[in-house]
């Protein structure tokens, strides 16, 4: 594997910019942090440790968009059509989202025109973030090789002082987009710092036994329909743990008439809405709000799903608990489970 | 390309953040917003879908004028010759009094703040309203009489920061879900929770105490609370002391209300009542929220100044995590209030009616004020029936769906000589319009918010307006060069926000840079309070000392009988958001609640042998139509619900208007009717269908 030294980040930023589309997550004035494109030359400092609260997931899987026209003879696929792009810094949980959508996506031709064009740059945490659970479900906090490009890790630092990078290419992808570029290698001592970095950090993780037993009780439908129906009591289907959720990919559809064609769309769904899976008939499998909490919280730790996609559906963001207005998020939920 | 920009949600009055991303022209999506003040990176469905709302899909794109029963397409120039022609006509020859104007709680403060500026400067008419009259109307004219202001005495913060928190006529997990959500936190974290509602809410079903009183018998209840209170001494004596007039008077007019009364008017028991008012009087600091369940009745304006009463003699105002909380429905309800888009004030609750105010403005507008005392719009409507209103402008609000009946609302639009309606969509009102202007949606503009808890924020453009769509403060400055007028020539809104500082006491340390800075500032924000005010009536209360003011309980106008044998109220559904024409666009919304629905509870529906999704007709006295039945406990029997969202089963056809006297708020809370099941497998007709018949009818 190459690795090399980098002594500022923004670096290598620009040098993916001479030639992509680049995506970095941006703190703007109101202090809230997206996915915003930045330009070659533009002075915008890398903030390691910050994870948005919107995930990458929309720049793959769109929360809106065109599948095909009908013009009334005949269907025109519409693929999303752009240049090549590099999502700049992303930490490991969202990494192990896009992996699991590579899979579940992987005959989507809408989602793979967009990923095919696209570089990931990773970015190991260093410290745990606010409700991030990832080493509880083996997502993080350190980016695993298979499912990055680039994986940038920090040399230690003297005095609270960030002293530089390593550069991992873990992609043939990855070698080629740096190649070129005016890099030192790195010596070998670099996997045993970011090994000590690993632990150090995981040390760093608050208690997780709620995680874990909650996971548990999931698996062995030890919990009544009752608690999940009095859990469900509080979810005002708001969609919002879906849309924040990485690895949430349901869909809707619907037609558009735009001037004379017929344009098919598709939009980001949740499970938790009743009208999910409301049949023309009227009749709904899931019209308790119970039986849908429960289908989502089984979606996303079911050992049944380990077996089909390689890991849970949950990759330990903790985005679904800040994001939810009935204060049945996920550690809320484990929590309540747990205790139960 | 994508990127994001920060704004506000265009549907409640919570006022929660929200980022609009973009790709190019087009909003593909929302995200919430961690840092904001209120929503800390929360949004309800509505919020989540608000990129629907901005659709290009059948928006009015250009100038139309009315050709025979169609619209042709017009220029601007065209449209506001025709517009200037027709209004300076019945201004000049029948008098400012019949001409008017409707403003827009949707819509920024700076449209607002420009619409009344040119209805009193150059229409010279305070006939200026907007729909607040179909929500809240009683809120204001009830506190201004006992506090002196209208608005949310409290934050939303204060939720949090309370020890009881007591939820009257509304569910906000429904209406204001942000809200209701710091409900549910706060219960979770130990607060005690207390419901009065005749429904089963989402609230009532978790809260520690529930009283389910018989619909339209509030003030019975409060009154039967202060008197317990009152007679074993609960009452914080050293703030009634000290802060509070006319405990005498109270203290005499509501001693008729005892328990056992109380209980057989409102149906709640005796012991429910005393443990209400213990806990109520005895928390550290009770959050009083309450919504339209309180002002949607003949005695809109009584229940109002009841519950004032209520906090006042147990000290819960003026304190963190107290408060008389009013829950305002539309976005930019408490802004277009702010803004004078009312007939008898003029921007920051200046009265209109005092002659110093009036002259203040026209000195500071450089020209004549209107002097004719204003009419609202049910006034306007009742003086076009009269043949005494010939000309109205309305902008993007749609009363012929939202007023209540609907009938009379559309004979009376009729009979205009010409109707202007300013919109996105082309609405039921629109229809009926002589010449319909295209107006730019919230995330094609710049502008401000005034969220129920008085908060001031920054709405922000993320993408250019199809077509020849503007702001209303454009079209009205583009309208006052017709009309000749002068100081209309602002060149964006920044400086139309400037000029309401400057003749808005309760706005004057505020301006767009400040307002950037501190995501929002609560009003009043002046030399007094630089920061704004998160608590109002700290110290004092605007007219001195607060105001108990005795009411007593009358019966709604209408009362179920033999032949209308349900009492019938209208609902808001979570999922849609007023008259629904920006809700109903988001596919996923519309499949959640799809079609008009009645809810019944079970023992009423077994009685009627109906079952969960029967079709039925339904009757009032002035309107039928028909829908389906969904069977649920969250009502309790002899009455029944319905959501006022959906155009083909308007409940406005069904509901009453007689009026609150004070505010001719109309009763859209309490009506009687009757259920007629139709065939087992029968599909319920659209009101459009049942009009057809019904002409048809009248034909043969
Ligand atoms: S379920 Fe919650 S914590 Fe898990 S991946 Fe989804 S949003 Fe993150
Ligand atoms: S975020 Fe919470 S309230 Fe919203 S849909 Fe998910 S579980 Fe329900
Ligand atoms: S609570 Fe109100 S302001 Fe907040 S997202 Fe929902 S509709 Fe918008």
């Amino acid at each position: 594997m190459n690795v090399y030294e980098l002594d500022r980040i923004e670096h290598l930023r620009d040098w993916l910019a001479l030639s992509h589309q680049v995506y970095q997550a941006v703190e703007n004035d109101l202090g809230n942090c997206n996915w915003q494109p930045i330009e070659h030359g533009e002075v915008v400092k890398f903030k390691p440790n910050v994870r948005p609260l919107v995930s990458p997931k929309s720049l793959f899987f769109s929360e809106q968009e065109n599948m095909f026209v009908f013009d009334g003879e005949k269907f025109r696929e519409t693929l999303p059509e752009h240049g090549p792009r590099v999502i700049f810094g992303v930490s490991a949980c969202d990494l192990t989202a896009i992996s699991y959508q590579d899979k579940h996506f992987r005959k989507d031709p809408y989602y793979q025109a967009r990923r095919q064009q696209t570089l990931l740059v990773g970015i190991d945490c260093t410290k745990p973030c606010d409700g991030g659970f990832c080493r509880s479900v083996d997502a993080g906090p350190h980016v695993k090789d298979e499912i990055a490009d680039l994986i940038l890790t920090p040399m230690p630092s003297i005095g609270g002082e960030n002293t530089g990078w390593w550069l991992i290419c873990s992609s043939d992808a990855g070698r080629a987009a740096v190649s070129g570029m005016d890099l030192r290698r790195a010596d070998s001592s670099w996997s045993s710092w970011r090994e000590m970095n690993r632990r150090h950090t995981e040390a760093e993780f608050k208690s997780d036994v709620h995680i874990i037993n909650g996971i548990q009780r999931i698996n062995a439908r030890a919990v009544p329909d009752e608690l999940w129906e009095r859990l469900a009591h509080q979810c005002i289907s708001c969609s919002g743990c879906s849309q924040l959720c990485p690895t949430c990919s349901c869909y809707a559809t619907r037609d558009v008439a735009e001037d004379t064609n017929m344009v098919r769309q598709r939009v980001w769904d949740s499970c938790l809405m009743v009208g999910f899976q409301k049949e023309a008939s009227g009749a709904n499998p899931a019209a308790e709000a119970g039986r849908r909490m429960y289908r989502y919280w089984y979606h996303k730790f079911s050992e049944d799903y380990v077996a089909q996609m390689g890991r849970y559906g949950c990759v330990g963001c903790g985005r679904c608990e800040s994001t939810c207005p009935g204060s049945v998020g996920v550690h809320s939920i484990m929590e309540k489970i747990s205790n139960a | 390309m994508i990127k994001t920009t920060p704004s506000v949600c265009p549907y409640c009055g919570t006022g929660c953040g929200i980022g609009l991303r973009s790709d190019g022209d087009k909003v593909i999506g929302v995200e919430p917003i961690s840092s904001h003040p209120i929503s800390k990176g929360r949004l309800c469905s509505k919020g989540w879908s608000a990129a629907f709302a901005t659709g290009h899909e059948n928006r009015v794109t250009s100038p139309m004028i009315r050709e025979g029963e169609g619209f042709r397409k017009a220029s601007w120039d065209e449209a506001l010759t025709l517009i200037h022609e027709k209004f300076s006509y019945h201004r000049d020859h029948h008098g400012p009094e019949t001409v008017g104007m409707i403003s827009c709680a949707r819509a920024t403060n700076e449209d607002n703040y420009a619409i009344q500026k040119f209805a009193r400067t150059v229409l010279k008419t305070n006939n200026i309203d907007h729909c607040a009259r179909i929500c809240h109307s009683p809120s204001v004219a009830g506190l201004q009489q006992t506090l002196g202001s209208g608005a949310m005495t409290n934050s939303i913060a204060d939720v949090g920061k309370a020890d009881v928190i007591v939820v009257f006529g509304c569910d906000p997990t429904e209406s204001h879900s942000i809200i209701g959500s710091d409900i549910m936190k706060a219960k979770e974290a130990g607060a005690l929770l207390m419901v009065v509602d005749p429904r089963r809410t989402r609230l009532a079903e978790i809260a520690d105490v529930h009283l389910q009183l018989r619909l339209g018998t509030n003030v019975a209840l409060l009154n039967g609370l202060v008197n317990i209170i009152l007679e074993r001494g609960w009452e914080d004596k050293a703030f009634v002391a000290e802060r509070v007039d006319d405990l005498d008077v109270m203290r005499k007019a509501i001693a008729e209300y005892t328990p056992e009364r109380v209980e057989e008017i409102t149906g709640v028991p005796v012991d429910q009542q005393i443990q209400f008012a213990r806990l109520y009087s005895h928390a550290r600091a009770a959050f009083l929220a309450y919504g339209m369940g309180v002002t949607q009745y003949v005695s809109g304006t009584n229940n109002v100044m009841s519950i004032s009463n209520l906090a006042l003699i147990c000290g819960h105002v003026g304190k963190q995590g107290a408060g008389i909380n009013p829950l305002r429905g539309q976005n930019n309800v408490q802004g277009a209030c702010d803004m004078g888009c009312l007939p008898c004030q003029y921007p920051g609750y200046q009265q209109a009616n005092d002659p110093a105010v009036r002259d203040k403005f026209a000195k500071a507008w450089g020209t004549t004020v209107g002097q004719i005392p204003g009419m609202t719009s049910l006034g306007m409507n009742e003086a076009m029936l009269d043949d005494a209103f010939h000309a109205l402008m309305i902008f993007g609000e749609d009363p012929v769906l939202t007023d209540p009946d609907q009938n009379q609302v559309t004979k009376a639009l009729k009979k205009l000589d010409c109707l202007v309606v300013v919109e996105m969509v082309m609405t039921e009102t629109a229809q009926l319009a002589d010449v319909v202007l295209p107006a730019a949606c919230f995330a094609e503009k710049n502008g401000t918010f005034a969220s129920c808890e008085r908060r001031v924020q920054r709405v922000r453009k993320a993408v250019n307006p199809p077509g020849e769509c503007k702001s209303d403060w454009q079209t009205i400055a583009m309208m006052a060069e017709k009309f000749g007028a002068k100081g209309f020539g602002w060149a964006n809104s920044e400086e139309v926000f400037n000029e309401i500082v400057s003749v808005t006491p309760i706005y004057s340390h505020m301006s767009y840079p400040r307002l950037d800075e501190s995501r929002g500032l609560q009003w009043p924000c002046n030399t007094h309070h630089p920061d704004g005010s998160p608590v109002l009536h700290e110290r004092s209360f605007p007219i001195g000392k607060a105001r108990l003011i005795p009411v007593h309980n009358l019966p709604t106008a209408e009362q179920p009988d033999v032949e209308y044998p349900y009492y019938l109220t209208t609902i808001r559904l979570h999922f849609h958001y007023g008259c629904g024409s920006m809700t109903r666009k988001s596919p996923l919304l519309e499949r959640e609640s799809p079609k008009g629905l009645l809810f019944m509870n079970p023992r009423d529906a077994n009685n009627q042998k109906l079952f969960n999704h029967a079709p039925v007709g339904v009757r009032s006295r002035r309107g039928y139509i028909e829908t389906r039945v969904v069977v649920t406990d969250q009502v309790p029997p002899g009455l029944l619900s319905i959501p006022y969202h959906f155009f083909d089963t308007p409940s406005n056809q069904l509901t009453n208007d007689a009026q609150d006297p004070v505010t001719r708020m109309p009763e859209l809370k309490a009506c009687a009717v009757r259920v007629e099941p139709l065939a087992r497998d029968a599909e319920p007709k659209s009101i459009h269908t049942l009009r057809a018949l019904h002409e048809a009818e009248l034909a043969e």
